[in-house]
């Protein structure tokens, strides 16, 4: 148990500097990250660089693609397997003009489980064009904080899971030019995706 | 002759009220349907059953556990949304309420497949057993589906 300690120790205290660093305003007087996480403007997105298994990806590296984002984990057998897989349904439901101007990035917030190899398994079930990607406990923190993601290790008693990771299933639309535009519930039926993301390709097209 | 007929009404009473009194186990009770179990990716370790259980006795029953002959332990798990994050956590029973059924299903209340101890192919059953707060056990086969096959069905009905 002591070992998770140090690692919830960093995963606070990033918390509070990605507040400190976004969220902070100088007429909020209250010192509580995670209402701050609430209260705060809404997320406005943007660029990370993380982790995949062919070496470091970058948000940037997708202009003039729509990007969905989901952040989950792999030991998670309900939530993000839905959530995956109704992706999968919507990027079957585009053309292979529309599919190759579209990104799907799944990052693990569950970085000590998940390594990039084993992301990369584990997306390519779904589809081969989602993208696992992780980093340092702080890398995902920030990239998180951007985009609204909360999650935190589960306390819990009585299984044999070890630990379970609580969080956020929303999945983030950002634009060809990398602005964030919507989230999705979780288990957004896969039309509604599919017609986001044709009305965000024809936009991008017609600036 | 006379005691035997007192021996023969008593005996009649007693059947007669043991019958009256008499209430199923919960594994007679309790009908389970629509079971299946979610294909997950190779090297998954953990996998989760779904069904619904339809409580069709008159006294109320209790789940308190399962096995799967497909995993080192079965859990009952629960989701539950809290702060925004999407919680899984263990539930120590489910209750099963006389002439109610309650579902199993994605997003909610499941059996976790904790320690998978091979890899689940679609189309294969796996054997599911319950475990209920009386002793009782019931043991079935759920298939094993993607999300997929799961959603087609949902389309066809």
């Amino acid at each position: 148990m002591n070992r998770w300690i140090p690692l919830t120790l960093v995963l606070m205290l990033s918390a509070v500097l990605v507040w400190m660093l976004f969220g902070w305003k100088s007429d909020t007087e209250d010192a509580d990250p995670y209402k701050a996480l609430q209260l705060a403007q809404p997320p406005r997105g943007g660029d990370f660089t993380l982790t995949s298994a062919a070496g470091p990806v970058s948000l940037a590296d997708f202009r003039g693609k729509v990007v969905l984002i989901y952040f989950g984990y792999t030991w998670c057998p309900d939530i993000c397997p839905l959530n995956l897989s109704y992706l999968r349904y919507a990027l079957d439901g585009l053309t292979a003009q529309e599919r190759e101007r579209v990104q799907v990035l799944f990052i693990s917030v569950d970085p000590e489980r998940d390594t990039p190899q084993r992301l990369s398994r584990y997306t390519a079930y779904f589809a081969p064009d989602i993208l696992g990607l992780t980093g340092m406990p702080e890398e995902v923190a920030k990239a998180a904080a951007l985009y609204g993601a909360v999650y935190r290790r589960g306390e819990v008693e009585n299984t044999a899971m070890g630990y379970a990771v609580d969080h956020s299933a929303y999945t983030y639309l950002v634009d060809t030019s990398g602005a964030l535009q919507q989230s999705f519930d979780h288990a957004t039926p896969p039309d509604r995706i599919i017609a986001a993301i044709r009305s965000q390709l024809t936009a991008g097209e017609t600036p | 002759m006379r005691s035997i007929l007192t021996k023969m009404t008593f005996a009649c009473a007693a059947l007669f009220l043991s019958a009256s009194l008499y209430a199923g186990t919960s594994a007679e009770d309790v009908q389970a349907e629509g079971a299946y179990v979610r294909a997950v990716p190779p090297g998954q370790p953990n996998s989760a059953a779904f069904m619904s259980l339809t409580n069709k006795g008159e006294t109320d029953h209790v789940l308190v556990a399962a096995e799967s002959n497909v995993s080192k332990v079965a859990e009952l798990h629960t989701h539950s949304m809290e702060g925004g994050m999407m919680k899984m956590r263990p539930v120590e029973k489910i209750d099963l309420p006389a002439g109610e059924t309650v579902k199993l299903q994605p997003g909610g209340l499941h059996i976790m497949l904790i320690g998978l101890t091979r890899q689940l192919s679609p189309g294969e059953d796996v054997e599911i057993t319950l475990i209920f707060e009386d002793g009782s056990r019931a043991s079935l086969q759920a298939p094993v589906k993607t999300v997929q096959q799961t959603m087609e069905e949902h389309h066809h009905h």
